[in-house]
């Protein structure tokens, strides 16, 4: 927690348009044919020559990729591989690491999201995230799921607001029911809305995050690992969830569990150590008869 | 023999062996305690026991006790019972023994007319001795005969009254005197202690079970006489103050309650000398201190801990604040009147105790905020960041409140070492030895608004004012006289009147912290 506000909102990134072609162009050539995979329906996502360095590191190298609007794309391969780097990038948290630096663009619905002037609460807004272990704040259930909305000012509660005559406490309830509903939550939660959130389970501690993210209504739902701390039956309404969720979103989910990606997911991408993407296709596809050596090995569980 | 051979898990048969040194144990901590009794002049030593003085009965105790701590060593030693020693006490009772013994051989020859080189010499044989005897035998032995022996000398001295209740030594070269009401009960502490010790490890079996049960005895013993002392120390203010505190006290009447001590002054018009304008004038020096250095104190650290790039700067800044929180009082007080009563109508003032005292309090504030702030997980604030929300509102709302137990923690600290503080006020606040009740501060209704600059004044603030601690310095240097009827009385009263203030305060601190912990996890 160093960085200042500036830092976050210039990104780290060096390029200026010109450089960004030509090494875009000279990957190109060098591209096995897989990469052109065209997923089905409107494209959300478009990743193009991405690279991310940590200082010297070079975390994440060259990686493109269309992520189609409303399915689950799954994000799988060895631990150290980028998968999470790589996730970072798409609603800009790697901003917050200082010494991360990302090359390449990231378009949301055609818009690069890495040009100057992009507004991190918009972006953030509408590219919401959920980490690998469950962090709800140490507040009431209410306050965690309508903590983004009243803090964007979309909701008022508060004192001031109660005073003013300003407070919404029914929008807010509705707010708070719609989200955990839409987290399979709702059910086990809505007699205790006002105790404290660190004292559901670990699975409804992370479903309840899922709501809090539902709650700022984004587009595109980021899960890294989102069931790696879980128990098994946590873990499957997990998975549940995703598919479910993948009706009205866009989902991006990183995951260390093949069963999990070939179960949830619509699209794989694989990583492999080095910060590449491997292959990237249909799902199926990519169980049944990937394309690289590298990818069945590693699918087969011959290394990695 | 070896415990180690038989492997026994379950242990419920009470040897005769465990017994005996259990009770040795129970003796020490009975010696122990009444040894504190003693010293804290609750029991003397001489009253009478069984027809012996207490001091007498003390060495008897102490006899018994090192004659059987040297009697479970040899009895293991010989295998009479079961026990699991190791081949050498170790090289932590050796040392501790060898200090011991020395100590003794230096004073005692001392006291039989030895000069500076004959102690040191009678110090150094005997201390050798007591390291050979601990360090070379096996643990049975090392860790029972040179306690026993210690045990047993200074009950041999109580016993034949070497030292005993009449006993004086003058301090040559010094202008005091040791008195044997003193020297006895520590001499009993002492002893105890390390026979207490010895029979736990006997007790335990020596090995590793009986270094555990004698480390407990130990660190039991010592902590059980750190807590004595404190409640005699409040007792002793106590008892002394209640008489003051609570005279002309009454329920019923016209006022619900009536308490002269706390609501009257000191001067000539009141029939009961109270306390009224000093303890006006601490609750406001607190609370103004407080006001200044807890916004101040928590600003810096968000800004050093969530703002500021770590490194050369924040380390400094962290070395200054530390340094700042041990300078002394009297430095911060020379600074509020040298910088600060010119600023406030040149006059020592309310404010300018407030503000000295602040200054004295921001660092502690500084400190523990940074530490609540740093200790609050990054995630809190990942997630926030992932919502879109900006990083001053996520400091607000997630890091902030998170950090709130801590701060408070820091303030609690503060609170109890700014209102007992004497110099700062000498110098900033002054008010006089016994203020009327006039001279309480009053500030609440002090504000008054102008259409000139400074457009809002408080003569309340701006006028000297006495608090607890300074009146009760101010008394005892006026050699406890003046226009009340037991200044004795009245002054034992302010010290316990500003004990209890400090506990209140420290009460609000702790239901606060209590209040916001129980917000932040259930
Ligand atoms: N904050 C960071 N600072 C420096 N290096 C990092 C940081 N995060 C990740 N890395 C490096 O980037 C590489 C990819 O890490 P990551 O994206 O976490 O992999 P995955 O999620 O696939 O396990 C690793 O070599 C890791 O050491
Ligand atoms: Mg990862």
């Amino acid at each position: 927690m160093s960085q200042t506000d500036t830092a976050e909102t210039t990104a780290n990134r060096t390029d200026s348009q010109g450089i960004s072609t030509t090494a875009g162009e000279t990957v190109e050539e060098t591209r096995p044919e897989w990469t052109s995979y065209e997923a089905g329906g409107e494209t959300k996502l478009a990743v193009d020559d991405l690279d991310v360095h940590y200082g010297d590191d070079h975390a994440l190298k060259g990686v493109s990729m269309d992520i189609p609007e409303q399915s689950v794309t799954a994000l799988i391969g060895p631990s150290g591989c980028g998968k999470s780097t790589f996730l970072r990038c798409l609603n800009r948290m790697n901003d917050r690491i200082r010494a991360a630096n990302v090359d390449g663009t990231v378009e949301l619905d055609d818009e690069d999201i890495y040009q100057d002037g992009v507004d991190l609460v918009e972006l953030r807004k509408r590219v919401g995230m959920v980490f690998q272990s469950p962090n709800p704040f140490p507040k009431s259930i209410r306050e965690n799921v309508s903590y983004g909305p009243r803090k964007h000012g979309d909701i008022e509660t508060g004192l001031l607001a109660k005073l003013t005559g300003r407070a919404e406490p029914d929008r807010e309830e509705a707010l708070v029911e719609r989200s955990l509903e839409r987290a399979a939550l709702w059910g086990e939660v809505n007699d205790r809305l006002d105790d404290n959130a660190l004292g559901l389970s670990g699975g409804q501690q992370q479903r309840l995050c899922i709501a809090r993210c539902l709650a700022v209504d984004p587009e595109v739902i980021l899960m890294d690992e989102p069931a790696s701390a879980l128990d098994p039956i946590a873990t499957s309404k997990i998975e549940d969830l995703i598919e479910d969720l993948a009706q009205d979103y866009t989902v991006v989910v990183v995951t260390h569990s093949m069963q999990q990606a070939a179960r949830v997911s619509d699209q794989t991408a694989v990583f492999l150590t080095g910060g590449e993407l491997v292959e990237y296709d249909d799902t199926e596809k990519i169980f049944e008869n990937p394309e690289s050596q590298r990818v069945e090995d590693y699918i087969s569980g011959k290394f990695g | 023999m070896s415990r180690a051979t038989q492997s026994v898990l379950v242990r419920d048969d009470r040897t005769l062996y465990e017994a005996v040194a259990g009770t040795a144990v129970g003796l020490s901590g009975v010696a122990f305690a009444v040894g504190l009794a003693a010293l804290l002049g609750v029991v003397t030593i001489d009253d009478p026991v069984a027809g012996f003085e207490l001091s007498v009965a003390f060495g008897a105790v102490l006899l018994a006790l090192g004659a059987s701590v040297v009697g479970f060593g040899v009895a293991s030693r010989f295998g009479y019972v079961d026990a699991a020693p190791q081949p050498s006490a170790g090289i932590v009772a050796a040392a501790a023994f060898t200090g011991i013994w020395f100590a003794v051989g230096a004073i005692v020859s001392g006291a039989v007319g030895f000069g500076t080189g004959g102690r040191l010499g009678v110090g150094v044989i005997l201390g050798g001795i007591a390291f050979a005897a601990t360090a070379f035998p096996r643990e049975d032995i090392g860790s029972t005969v040179p306690a026993g022996a210690v045990a047993g000398l200074c009950g041999l001295f109580l016993v034949t009254g070497v030292v005993g209740p009449g006993w004086k030594q003058v301090l040559v070269g010094y202008n005091a005197a040791l008195f044997g009401d003193t020297v006895v009960p520590l001499i009993v502490l002492f002893a105890s202690l390390v026979a207490g010790w010895s029979a736990a490890k006997a007790y335990g079996g020596f090995g590793a079970r009986g270094r555990n049960v004698g480390a407990y005895v130990l660190i039991y013993l010592v902590v059980c006489s750190i807590l004595v002392v404190l409640i005699g120390l409040v007792g002793f203010v106590t008892v002394n103050g209640l008489p003051g505190l609570f005279n002309g006290f009454g329920v019923g009447g016209a006022a619900l309650i009536s308490w002269p001590f706390l609501t009257n002054g000191a001067g000539l018009l009141a029939d009961i000398a109270g306390v009224f304008p000093a303890l006006v004038g601490t609750v406001w020096l607190v609370i103004g201190a407080v006001l200044f250095a807890v916004p101040t104190g928590v600003g810096a650290a968000v800004f050093l801990s969530e703002y500021a790039e770590q490194g050369r700067f924040t380390g400094a800044v962290e070395v200054a604040t530390n340094g700042l929180w041990s300078t002394p009082s009297i430095v911060f007080g020379l600074f509020g009147a040298a910088f600060l009563i010119p600023r406030f109508g040149n006059q020592k003032s309310l404010i300018a105790g407030m503000l000295t005292l602040g200054f004295m309090l921001l660092p502690l504030v500084l400190i523990t905020s940074r530490e609540a702030i740093l200790a609050v997980p990054d995630e809190y604030r990942d997630a926030s960041a992932a919502l879109g929300v900006s990083k001053w509102q996520t400091i607000r709302s997630v890091v902030l409140p998170a950090a709130i137990p801590g701060v408070t923690t820091g303030v609690i600290l503060g609170v109890g070492r700014i209102a007992g503080e004497t110099a700062p006020i000498l110098l900033t606040m002054g008010g006089g030895v016994l203020p009327a009740k006039s001279a309480a501060p009053n500030v609440l209704s002090g504000f008054q608004l102008s259409a000139s600059p400074p457009f809002v004044s408080n003569p309340a603030l701006l006028e000297a004012t006495s608090a607890l601690p300074y009146q009760l310095y101010a008394l005892i240097t006026a050699g406890l006289s003046g226009n009340i009827q037991n200044p004795q009385e009245y002054a034992w009263g302010l010290a316990l009147t500003l004990l209890l203030v400090v506990l209140v305060f420290y009460a609000v601190g702790i239901a606060t912290r209590y209040y916001f912990r129980r917000k932040l996890h259930q």
